[in-house]
C-alpha cells in the first residue's frame, strides 16, 4: 500500500452560519494525480486553503504525511453556530500552522486568480520560490556572501523557467505575459519551494482545448520529474477525466463521490450535480 | 545568459557617484564655506538617507509607516546624549546637575548606537503595530512618533534628555574639518563627510534591497497572500525591513542633530514625517536613485531657489504682487499638486540609476525585432 501524503479528516469550515464545506474527508497518496470537483462554489477553493493554512477549519484536522498541519474543533461562538458533525471529536487539539510554514513543509500551489508578483520579471517570480530554503542570514545576504547558493537559485530558476517554457521570456514582466504563460509561470514559481504537494487551482482556466490536452501532458511530466503528488481543482472534465487517479466530487460542500474516473463518469449523483438532477 | 547582467551600468553608476563626490570636495575647498549650496547638500544627504529608508519600508515592502520623524529622533538624541564631552555637560545639562551620563563614546559609535536604539525601539512598536493594514498602520505608526516626542520631553527623564531643552555642543559637521595649530580650517571635509556617511548607508540598502531578502519584501508589496504561500513568513520579514529601516532612519537622525549642531524633541514633527514622505513620493516610490535626487531638489527648493518668493522683488519701478513671507509655501504646494496630478509616479518610477541604460537598449532590441 501506497504511503498517504495529504489525509484530510472530518473538514468543516464555516463562516458565521455559512457552511462552505461540511465533513469533508479525504486522502491522496503518494504519487497519485487527485482532482477534487464539483459545481461552482461547492467549496474547492476553500478546502485549498484549509489544507494551505489560509483559513483555519472551523472541524477537523488536516495531517500532511502524517503530521497534523491544522486542527481546530468549534469554539465560543461558533459552539452554538456549529452546523457540523462530531463537536467534540477533535477536542483538546489545535495547531494553526502559517501558509509559509506549510509551504515549508512541503506543499506548493498555484492560485485560481492568478497571482504573481506583478511587479517583477518572470525570471525574478521563479527565485523569490527559492528564497524559502535560503540559509543565508540578512546579513550575509546584504554583503552577498551567499553568492554560491545565490547562483545556484539563479540556475535552478532559469531551468524550471526551461522545463514551463518560458526561458525566452524570462525577463519580461510577469504581468505582460499571456494568460496561459502566466499559469505555468505559476506553476514554475511552485516548483521552486521544492515541494512534494502541489496544488493546483483550475490550472487550465480560460485556456483552449488544445493548450487544456499540453497542459494535462505537462502536469504528468512535472509530477514524474519532481517525485510529485498532485492535487487539482478543474472544470475540465476532459483534463481530470485524462490525467487522474482517483477524482473526489462536492457539491455544497459535501462530498457526494468518490472514485477513479470511470466510476465518477457513470455515478448517478455527480451527473445529477452538474446536470441539475431532480430535486425531489 | 539571460540570468546574468551586463556590468556597464553599473560602472557608468560608480563613475557618476565618484565625480559627485569629487565635485563636492573640490566645490567645498573653493566656495566660502557659508555659501547656501552646502547648507543644501548638508540637508540633502542627511534627508536623502531618511527618504531612502522610508522607500524600503513604503516602497518596497508596502508597510505604510508614518513614523520616521520618531525613529530620527530616538537617533538624534542618542547621538547627542552620548557624544556631548563631558566637561560640557555641566552646561548643557545646567538643570539637571550635569545629567546622567557621564562619558562619551566615539562618533561612528555614537551613530551606529543612535541606529541601533531606533532599531530597538521599531521592534518593540513592530510587534502590536505590524499585524495591522495600510491606513491602520500608518495611524499607529504616527501615534508613535507623536509619544515618543513627548516622552522625550518629559521633566522626569531629564537627566538623560535634558527635558524640553535643547540637547547641543555635540560634535557637528564643521568638527570633521582638518585645522592646523591655530584653529585655521586647512581641508573642508564639513560637507563630503555627511556625503560619505550617507553614501555608505543607502549603498547598504541597495545591497539589501537587490539581495534575496530585498526580493522578498518586494514580493510581499506585491502580494501578501502569495508570497507567503511561497513560503515567506510575513511576520519576519515585516519585522525585519522594519527595525532596518528604522536603524538607518536613527543614523539619519544622527546626522540630522549634527547638521542643526542642537536637538530638540519639539522639532521632529509630524509635518518632518510627511516632508520625507514627499520627497519619496516625488522620486518615486520604488527607486533609491529618485529618492536621493528628490531630497535634493526638495531641501534646494525650500531652502533656497525659492526663498526669494518670501521677499518684497522690484523689477524697475514694478513690484511684483504677492510677494510676502510664506508665499514661498503657496507655491510649494502648488508644484507638488502639480507632481501629484501628472508626474504620478515620481521623477524617476520605480527604475534606478543603472536602470537606465539598460532600459534604453532593452527598448532599442524590442525595436529592432
Amino acid at each position: 500500500m501506497s504511503k498517504n501524503v495529504l489525509r484530510l479528516e472530518n473538514i468543516t469550515m464555516q463562516f458565521g452560519g455559512v457552511v462552505a464545506i461540511n465533513d469533508l474527508s479525504m486522502r491522496i497518496d503518494e504519487g497519485e494525480i487527485v482532482a477534487l470537483i464539483g459545481p461552482n462554489g461547492a467549496g474547492k477553493t476553500t478546502a485549498f486553503n484549509c489544507i494551505t493554512g489560509v483559513y483555519e477549519p472551523t472541524n477537523g484536522a488536516v495531517y500532511f504525511h502524517d503530521k497534523v498541519i491544522a486542527a481546530a474543533h468549534p469554539t465560543g461562538k461558533m459552539k452554538r453556530m456549529y452546523a457540523g458533525n462530531d463537536p467534540e471529536k477533535f477536542k483538546g487539539m489545535h495547531v494553526q500552522m502559517t501558509p509559509d510554514k506549510i509551504t515549508h513543509m512541503g506543499i506548493a500551489r498555484t492560485f485560481q486568480n492568478i497571482r504573481l508578483f506583478k511587479s517583477q520579471t518572470a525570471f525574478e517570480n521563479v527565485l523569490i520560490g527559492t528564497h524559502l530554503r535560503r540559509t543565508s542570514n540578512v546579513f550575509s545576504a546584504t554583503f552577498h556572501l551567499n553568492d554560491k547558493e545565490e547562483n545556484r537559485n539563479r540556475e535552478k530558476a532559469m531551468e524550471l523557467l526551461d522545463i514551463v517554457g518560458l526561458a525566452d521570456v524570462a525577463e519580461e514582466k510577469a504581468t505582460s505575459l499571456p494568460y496561459g504563460k502566466q499559469r505555468r509561470l505559476e506553476i514554475a514559481r511552485a516548483l521552486a519551494t521544492e515541494p512534494t504537494l502541489l496544488l493546483l487551482d483550475e490550472p487550465a482556466a480560460g485556456m483552449n482545448p488544445q493548450e487544456t490536452i499540453e497542459l494535462g501532458q505537462f502536469i504528468q511530466q512535472i509530477k514524474n520529474d519532481f517525485n510529485l503528488t498532485v492535487f487539482v481543482i478543474e472544470h475540465h472534465m476532459d483534463l481530470v477525466m485524462g490525467i487522474s487517479d482517483r477524482i473526489y466530487v462536492i457539491e455544497f460542500g459535501k462530498q457526494i463521490a468518490e472514485g477513479t474516473p470511470e466510476e465518477i463518469q457513470n455515478n448517478q449523483a455527480v451527473i445529477d450535480a452538474y446536470l441539475g438532477g431532480n430535486d425531489e | 545568459m539571460k540570468s546574468k547582467q551586463s556590468k556597464r551600468p553599473f560602472i557608468i553608476t560608480w563613475v557618476v557617484v565618484a565625480v559627485i563626490y569629487l565635485a563636492v570636495f573640490i566645490a567645498e575647498q573653493k566656495l566660502p564655506a557659508t555659501s547656501m549650496l552646502f547648507t543644501v547638500l548638508k540637508k540633502g544627504a542627511t534627508y536623502a538617507l531618511v527618504a531612502v529608508s522610508m522607500n524600503l519600508l513604503n516602497g518596497f515592502t508596502g508597510i505604510f509607516s508614518l513614523g520616521q520623524a520618531g525613529f530620527m529622533l530616538v537617533g538624534a538624541y542618542v547621538y547627542g546624549i552620548f557624544t556631548i564631552p563631558v566637561e560640557l555637560r555641566a552646561q548643557v545639562y545646567q538643570y539637571y546637575d550635569g545629567g546622567l551620563v557621564q562619558f562619551t563614546v566615539p562618533v561612528v559609535l555614537a551613530m551606529i548606537m543612535a541606529g541601533l536604539a531606533a532599531a530597538f525601539f521599531a521592534f518593540l512598536i513592530g510587534l502590536p503595530v505590524l499585524r495591522l493594514k495600510s491606513d491602520y498602520l500608518a495611524i499607529a505608526t504616527l501615534g508613535f512618533a507623536e509619544i515618543v516626542r513627548a516622552i522625550f520631553q518629559w521633566n522626569n527623564l531629564g537627566p538623560l534628555t535634558n527635558g524640553s531643552n535643547m540637547l547641543r555642543l555635540f560634535p557637528n559637521f564643521n568638527d570633521f574639518n582638518l585645522r592646523d595649530a591655530d584653529g585655521n580650517v586647512t581641508v573642508y571635509l564639513s560637507t563630503l563627510i555627511p556625503f560619505i556617511i550617507s553614501g555608505v548607508c543607502i549603498f547598504l540598502i541597495v545591497l539589501l534591497i537587490r539581495s534575496n531578502y530585498g526580493r522578498a519584501f518586494k514580493a510581499i508589496r506585491d502580494d501578501e497572500v502569495a508570497a507567503e504561500a511561497m513560503g515567506i513568513n510575513l511576520a519576519h520579514h515585516k519585522q525585519l525591513a522594519f527595525c532596518i529601516s528604522s536603524f538607518f532612519a536613527g543614523v539619519g537622525g544622527a546626522m540630522l542633530a549634527m547638521y542643526q549642531t542642537t536637538v530638540q524633541a519639539k522639532s521632529f514633527t509630524t509635518a518632518m514625517t510627511y516632508e520625507i514622505l514627499l520627497i519619496v513620493v516625488i522620486g518615486g516610490i520604488g527607486s533609491v536613485t529618485g529618492s536621493v535626487i528628490s531630497s535634493f531638489l526638495f531641501v534646494a527648493c525650500s531652502e533656497w531657489w525659492l526663498r526669494f518668493l518670501d521677499e518684497k522683488q522690484m523689477i524697475g519701478d514694478f513690484e511684483v504682487p504677492f510677494l510676502r513671507n510664506g508665499f514661498r509655501l503657496v507655491v510649494f504646494s502648488v508644484i507638488i499638486m502639480i507632481v501629484v496630478l501628472f508626474f504620478r509616479r515620481g521623477i524617476m518610477g520605480d527604475k534606478e540609476l543603472w536602470d537606465l541604460g539598460s532600459g534604453a537598449k532593452k527598448q532599442e532590441r524590442r525595436a529592432a525585432k
